[in-house]
């Protein structure tokens, strides 16, 4: 069984971020794999290695030839990227990143499945997947909290806000999996060795037959998210709990 | 080199996340709760993978002294080692003992007598047999190994006072004296006992063995952790031994006649920790630095961040000297073991010495920096302050690491 797994390289989110003209996130230094995509390839290893065998690829999409995050998801395991970095792409909104990744995709070989997290944690637009899916022409699940392959489908639990549905779809097929799908294991001394060695395969927009980039959505302003307001302090006076039950109750919480 | 390079900051930064997220938060219970190392250690070990590396290497040197010892019974001559080197980055030894004492200097003294002093002891002059025996899972960790040659009247002159004693019996050894100080004693499965055979010669002409014990054999006693200034997540215990009977298979090398009477046995291991106690030192100096930058620019007196007096500048200023000195021993060690070259007895010492002192004054000034806080447990430094002053202790201490360098200096 052969799964694609859609990572994003992301600026390292404990540095303070800056941001480029067009108001995108300034991506000229060293780029991580972002923590919410580290879910979706340790989901892929284990179902590979469920499967009896196979492999993971990576596809990635980001500037400047970036490679230190996709490094990272080859030495968990992983066994070969394809990297679509292209100056025209700089600032792409989230259609044109998808039918890049889409078109990454049909390069990284043959596939059962394709996963990708729910939504990046620098952008967090969170309908990539679903357009990879259709630009594909693939059925497309999200939320996933659990995937298990069966033959030619796939089961997923859906996380919901009430529970969890229980999808069974024919693969191959495009999952999003929430960050708790499973525990992304460390890379172990000998993956970080080898990961080095393993290939990386370097294409333009053109290389995928993608011409003329260019794109509808544009971020008109960034503003800061707006400062937390000094919150009720409650004395305590051995009723305190009744106050914070009535607090409760009031906002409608209970 | 002068910086690590990508894969070594992986290795780094990966390391660094597992300590932080496992064994960060169990601080208090490793340092006042006696709560022993060895699962947490393991942990790390299985989590990146090096009981496995240990493992394959350990098979391939099997696999190699096999080939070397069928050839010679064979009389032809014996296949060359391919690259001496190959494959062992000494790197992969020393990052996590740095990252492992920027919180928990005590586990790295643990680990290191385990997998390093006891089994450099078996792999060094062991057979092939008690190679595979006992040496593979204290590689691994499986097995905790602890190292005996300090007694209660030998420490700096440990071959001289040594009172240990083995007296042939039959076909077997009868194994008496006591141990002090020994690392992993109280929970040792495997115990390398150091002692002099008996023939009813003056002690200064017997020869030095080196046998291998199990615990739980018939008169050993393994005593409990001895309370101790630092190093709390190290075990630290005496042993006891009355009448201990071992046959010639727990003799490492199964031979009386080693070269030097076995004192160049027990001595090979002084390399490996003189080396590793300079990477002990760069993650507590690296660790103490990084937490009084911190402190200095948070903590205001007299209307101003203490990092503002020239005289807390001073301190923050020879902290970074001492850092980047350490830091260029351990990356000159790693360069010159990799390419295969040893280092002399006076550079060995040197680097202990230097690091070992570089790490008790950089800790004690870090205390200094927090002034009273610096003398509460619930800051770090307080614990850096007294796992730092065995660097000076153990391995051979300052003054005997003096004596090495002059002697090696003065005998060319
Ligand atoms: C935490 C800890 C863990 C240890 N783990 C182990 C272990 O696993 N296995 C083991 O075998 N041992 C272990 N030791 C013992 C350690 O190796 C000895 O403590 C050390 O070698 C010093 O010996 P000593 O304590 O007898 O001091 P002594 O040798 O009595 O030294 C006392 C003082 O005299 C000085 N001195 C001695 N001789 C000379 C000289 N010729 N010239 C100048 N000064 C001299 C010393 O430097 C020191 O300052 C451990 C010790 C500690 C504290």
């Amino acid at each position: 069984m052969n799964v694609i797994v859609c990572v994003k390289q992301i600026p390292d989110p404990a540095l303070p971020g800056e941001l480029d003209a067009d108001n995108t996130l300034k991506r000229d230094g060293k780029l991580i794999l972002d923590e919410s995509d580290s879910y979706g390839v340790e989901m892929a290893l284990q179902l590979v290695t469920a499967a009896g065998g196979g492999a993971v690829s990576l596809v990635s999409m980001a500037p400047n030839e970036e490679v230190s995050g996709l490094r990272t998801a080859l030495a968990m395991g992983a066994e070969k990227a394809v990297l679509v970095s292209d100056p025209s792409l700089a600032g792409a909104d989230a259609l044109t990143t998808a039918k890049v990744l889409a078109g990454a995709v049909g390069k990284a070989g043959d596939y059962d499945l394709v996963i990708a997290g729910t939504e990046s944690s620098d952008g967090y637009t969170g309908t990539v997947p679903e357009q990879i899916a259709e630009v594909l022409g693939l059925p497309s699940v999200t939320f996933a909290k659990s995937i298990a392959v069966d033959g030619d489908t796939v089961k997923v639990e859906r996380q919901t806000e009430a529970g969890y549905d229980e999808v069974t779809c024919p693969l191959p097929a495009v999952v999003s999996v929430t960050a708790g799908v499973v525990e992304p294991r460390y890379p172990s001394f000998k993956g970080i060795m080898a990961a080095k060695s393993k290939p990386v395969e370097n294409v333009t927009a053109a290389d995928l037959g993608i011409e003329s980039v260019s794109w509808a959505q544009s971020i008109t302003a960034v503003e800061d998210a707006p400062a937390r307001e000094a919150g009720e302090i409650i004395e305590d006076d051995g009723e305190t709990f009744n106050k914070i039950v009535e607090y409760l109750d009031n906002l409608k919480v209970i | 080199m002068y910086a690590w390079n990508d894969e070594q900051l992986m290795i780094r930064d990966a390391v660094r996340e597992f300590i932080e997220a496992e064994i960060a938060p169990k601080r208090e219970e490793l340092e006042f709760g006696d709560t022993p190392p060895y699962d947490l250690l393991r942990k790390l070990f299985a989590t990146f993978g090096m009981d496995q590396m240990a493992r394959d290497r350990f098979e391939k040197t099997i696999a190699f002294e096999k080939s070397v010892e069928a050839a010679v019974a064979a009389g032809d001559s014996p296949p060359e080692r391919e690259s001496r080197n190959e494959g062992n980055d000494p790197s992969l030894s020393m990052i996590p003992i740095i990252e492992l004492c920027r919180y928990s200097p005590g586990m790295v003294t643990a680990m290191g007598v385990s997998m390093g002093l006891s089994s450099a002891a078996i792999m060094s002059k062991g057979t092939i047999a008690q190679k595979e025996r006992w040496a593979l899972d204290l590689l691994t960790l499986d097995k905790i190994g602890a190292w005996a040659i300090t007694e209660p009247n030998s420490g700096s002159d440990a071959f001289g006072s040594m009172k240990a004693t083995a007296r042939r019996d039959g076909d077997e050894y009868v194994l008496n004296g006591s141990k002090t100080f020994i690392t992993n004693g109280p929970y040792a499965d495997t115990i390398i006992f150091i002692c002099k055979l008996d023939e009813g010669n003056p002690p200064e002409e017997r020869k030095v063995l080196s046998f291998v014990l199990d615990s739980g054999m018939p008169g050993l006693e393994q005593s409990k952790p001895l309370r101790k200034m630092g190093m709390h997540s190290s075990p630290t215990g005496e042993l006891f031994l009355d009448d201990v009977r071992v046959g010639i298979d727990r003799l490492i090398g199964e031979t009386e006649d080693l070269p030097s009477g076995g004192r160049d046995g027990a001595k090979a291991t002084f390399t490996i920790e003189r080396s590793g106690v300079a990477a002990m030192a760069l993650g507590m100096i690296g660790k103490a630095l990084e937490l009084c930058i911190e402190y200095a620019k948070e903590r205001v007196q007299f209307g101003q961040p203490i990092g503002e007096f020239q005289l807390i500048q001073d301190k923050l200023a020879r902290m970074e000297v001492a850092r980047l000195n350490v830091e260029n021993l351990v990356f000159r060690y790693i360069e010159t073991t990799r390419d295969g070259v040893s280092l002399t007895l006076a550079e060995a010492s040197a680097m202990k010495l230097y690091s070992a002192r570089a790490a008790m004054e950089v800790a004690l000034e870090a205390v200094q920096i927090f002034g009273g806080n610096g003398y509460m447990s619930e800051f770090q430094v307080e614990q850096i302050a007294r796992d730092a002053k065995v660097l000076q202790i153990y391995a051979g201490t300052d003054e005997l690491q003096i004596t090495h360098i002059a002697k090696d200096l003065l005998r060319r």
